[in-house]
């Protein structure tokens, strides 16, 4: 930490700052975040595409802000690289429960970020958020993963 | 339609009126008018005040909590839970009770961890354990955190009712005394009042009252479908809407017209407003004219013409000597008959379309602004001439209520007949574009449907008309004979004052009697109208006559 992220620090809440210790020193499998140089609120996250998805192979960029009222309000999260998901739409907002009325205070950063790294080996598309895409999975399954995997070759490369 | 169903406005009656309605029954037996029509056995809806919903309520949670045996705050989940029927919670209860216990998140306690120290899973911070509290799974939290917790879910709005332990993995539910103890008092008050307007807002057969700051309830007392109007009248703010739809009273229309009717007034505003706004000169000089009395009867400032305004026509061609009664609701799509060559059909299918459509628009509009001239009547004379005409006649301004009725009556009277309108657009849709499109028109027996709707339209127009000259003009004329012959503040002549007061009570119950008819006839449909209604209507337009 330099001297500008320790002044930062101070005035954190000390839940974020343990969350963020964790989440560096015992970092997930496949999914790294860390917290903006100039706002320690701000994450900047990658999560790997999970083997046996049609995302395995990609690399996922998502931003994770953890607003004033955070954890009683859940931190705000949205894909920055492109993803052809039916829970995820163009502008890389995703549909998931506990990021909106299925969230609690007892949830963290890191079991957020799982939930989305398992919404990619288990897309859902009677929920959609984007809904031609849920609509090609469900009218043709092997052709949406086809897709899904050619976005992330084309897109999800680090 | 059983008795049960009956127009709703016996049930408006507090217990003293009720006898005055009953009287007012009697009354009309020596006319020899069908009792049924004004007396309603059941009321369809009650109005509910403040105590009386609380007292409700308690009594809802003491049923509860006797039978079960279980705490009030418990009975009010179970309760929520299948939107206070007493019933189906027992039912529930003893049928599927691990079921129903777990739906509302009571669980059995959890043992008292032995620790004397933990960390709080919101914050991470740790706190000995008798400085933290939990619901019966025993998940601990720090007070701070439960703070936030409760306090975030009460903001959230009357969810926060079914408020869960923070755990995500637990579905225990949050004990009130944690909220009590942890959500600041603004906070606190406002769970409170979510607790009391569950009983109205999660149940089935209340709704609250819409007027403005009105904290009365109506409860529905009659079996209805879901998509039923109920047209409802609170008895403490005047407010005046549908049980089901939540707009203002529209009976006989349906709710899904009334929603429709909405729409396309909105969509044609404009075009429509304008023409109205604008065109209502007097047919005569062709002034502007700026309708200032209720009822219907125009006389022009300038050129003494008498006219209808509706229509326009000469208010002579309206009395009864030259047969004519109330002709100006009639649409007459058949005198657009004729010979139409393909384009002009076309043309003219547009126009007459909106043509069409303003005519019942310009008159429910009409009546609808006559109803809301009437009522600020009602407020105007209410408090200026009651007072003095209770002095000048010596008796209790309570005598004086016959004048109020008759107004109330007018007010209403005029809604319904506003609806009748839309009820018209819709019912004749079909029969008008047929007369309009094809040179065959209707068969006779649509014919003899729309002549009978218009026929009893005009009857009713002409019944209001005559109640509404009556406790306008009359009572004016009254009051002004007597304060030009003596001076301000003498006795009135007392035998035309009651001459006036048997008269305009006649015509109150008369008109009340023949409105609350026809609302049930057309809520009916067409099939039975001419049935129903075809006998009846010369006798009682002869009652009429005898009553003046």
């Amino acid at each position: 930490m330099n001297s500008a992220q320790e002044a930062q620090a101070a005035q954190l809440p000390r839940r974020i700052i343990k969350e963020t210790q964790r989440l560096l020193s015992e970092p997930a499998p496949g999914i790294s975040a860390s917290p903006s140089e100039d706002n320690l609120r701000y994450f900047n996250v990658m999560i790997l595409g999970p083997s046996q998805s049609p995302y395995e192979g990609g690399v996922f960029k998502l931003e994770l802000f953890l607003p004033e009222d955070y954890p009683m309000a859940p931190p705000k999260v949205r894909f920055l690289t492109k993803i052809y998901h039916p829970n995820v739409d163009k502008l890389g907002r995703i549909c998931l429960d506990i990021l909106k009325d299925k969230w609690s205070p007892a949830l963290q950063i890191r079991t957020v970020l799982l939930s989305i790294q398992a919404l990619l080996s288990a897309p859902n598309p009677d929920d959609p958020l984007a809904d031609n895409v849920a609509q090609h999975w469900k009218s043709d399954e092997p052709g949406a993963i086809r897709t899904a995997r050619d976005w992330t070759l084309r897109f999800a490369q680090s | 339609m059983s008795d049960s169903e009956e127009y709703a406005s016996g049930s408006l009656m507090e217990d003293e009126e009720e006898e005055e309605q009953e009287s007012a029954s009697d009354q009309e037996k020596d006319f020899g008018l069908d009792n049924s029509v004004t007396v309603s056995k059941k009321p369809a809806y009650r109005i509910l005040k403040g105590e009386t919903l609380e007292e409700r309520r308690k009594q809802a949670l003491e049923e509860v909590t006797g039978v079960l045996g279980i705490t009030e705050e418990d009975a009010a989940r179970l309760l929520r839970r299948f939107k206070w029927d007493v019933t189906r919670v027992h039912e529930e209860w003893f049928s599927n009770y691990d079921a129903v216990r777990a739906s509302v998140g009571l669980q059995d306690e959890a043992p008292v961890p032995s620790t004397s120290q933990a960390t709080c899973m919101i914050c991470f911070e740790s706190y000995p354990t008798d400085q933290m509290y939990s619901a019966s799974c025993r998940h601990l939290f720090c007070h701070d955190c439960w703070q936030g917790y409760t306090s975030t879910a009460i903001a959230d709005g009357p969810a926060c009712l079914d408020l869960r332990c923070p755990d995500p993995k637990c579905t225990a539910c949050v004990p009130t005394s944690i909220i009590k103890r942890t959500a600041p008092p603004e906070a606190l008050a406002k769970y409170q009042s979510f607790c009391v307007r569950s009983f109205v807002e999660d149940n089935r057969s209340l709704v609250w009252c819409v007027g403005r700051g009105c904290e009365c309830a109506v409860e529905c007392c009659v079996d209805r479908t879901a998509d039923e109007a109920l047209d409802v009248i609170c008895s403490s703010c005047g407010a005046t809407f549908c049980f089901n739809c939540k707009e203002e009273a529209h009976r006989p229309v349906s709710c899904e017209w009334v929603r429709k009717w909405a729409i396309k007034n909105s969509a044609e505003s404009e075009n429509v407003h304008w023409i109205i706004a604008n065109t209502k000169p007097c047919p005569r000089c062709s002034r502007p004219i700026e309708k200032n009395q209720g009822c219907m009867h125009m006389t022009c400032s300038q050129c003494r013409f008498e006219f209808c305004w509706l229509c326009q026509g000469d208010w002579k061609e309206h009395g009864d000597r030259t047969g004519g009664f109330f002709n100006c609701n009639r649409y007459d799509a058949a005198k657009r008959k004729g010979d139409y060559d393909e384009e002009t059909r076309k043309r003219d299918n547009a126009k007459q379309s909106l043509e069409r459509y303003m005519h019942y628009f310009e008159r429910w509009d009409a009546h609808q602004k006559a109803r809301n001239k009437a009522k600020a009547d009602q407020a105007r004379i209410s408090a200026d001439w009651l007072e003095r005409l209770s002095e000048q006649t010596k008796t209790p301004s309570s005598q004086l209520k016959f004048i109020m009725d008759a107004w109330s009556q007018i007010i209403e009277c005029r809604r319904v007949l506003s609806w009748t309108y839309t009820y018209g657009y819709y019912a004749l849709e079909d029969m008008d574009h047929k007369a309009s499109s094809t040179k065959e028109g209707n068969s006779s027996a649509e014919e003899n449907q729309r002549f009978f709707f218009e026929f009893l339209q005009a009857d009713a127009e002409r019944s209001l008309e005559r109640l509404h000259e009556a406790a306008e003009v009359q009572l004016k004329k009254v009051m002004e004979n007597n304060s030009t012959a003596q001076g301000n503040g003498a006795p009135l002549d007392l035998d035309s004052f009651m001459a006036f007061r048997t008269h305009l009570i006649g015509l109150t119950d008369v008109t009340r009697g023949y409105f609350e008819k026809l609302v049930r006839q057309l809520e009916k449909g067409f099939e039975d109208l001419e049935r129903d209604f075809g006998g009846g209507s010369a006798e009682e337009a002869a009652l009429i006559e005898t009553t003046l």
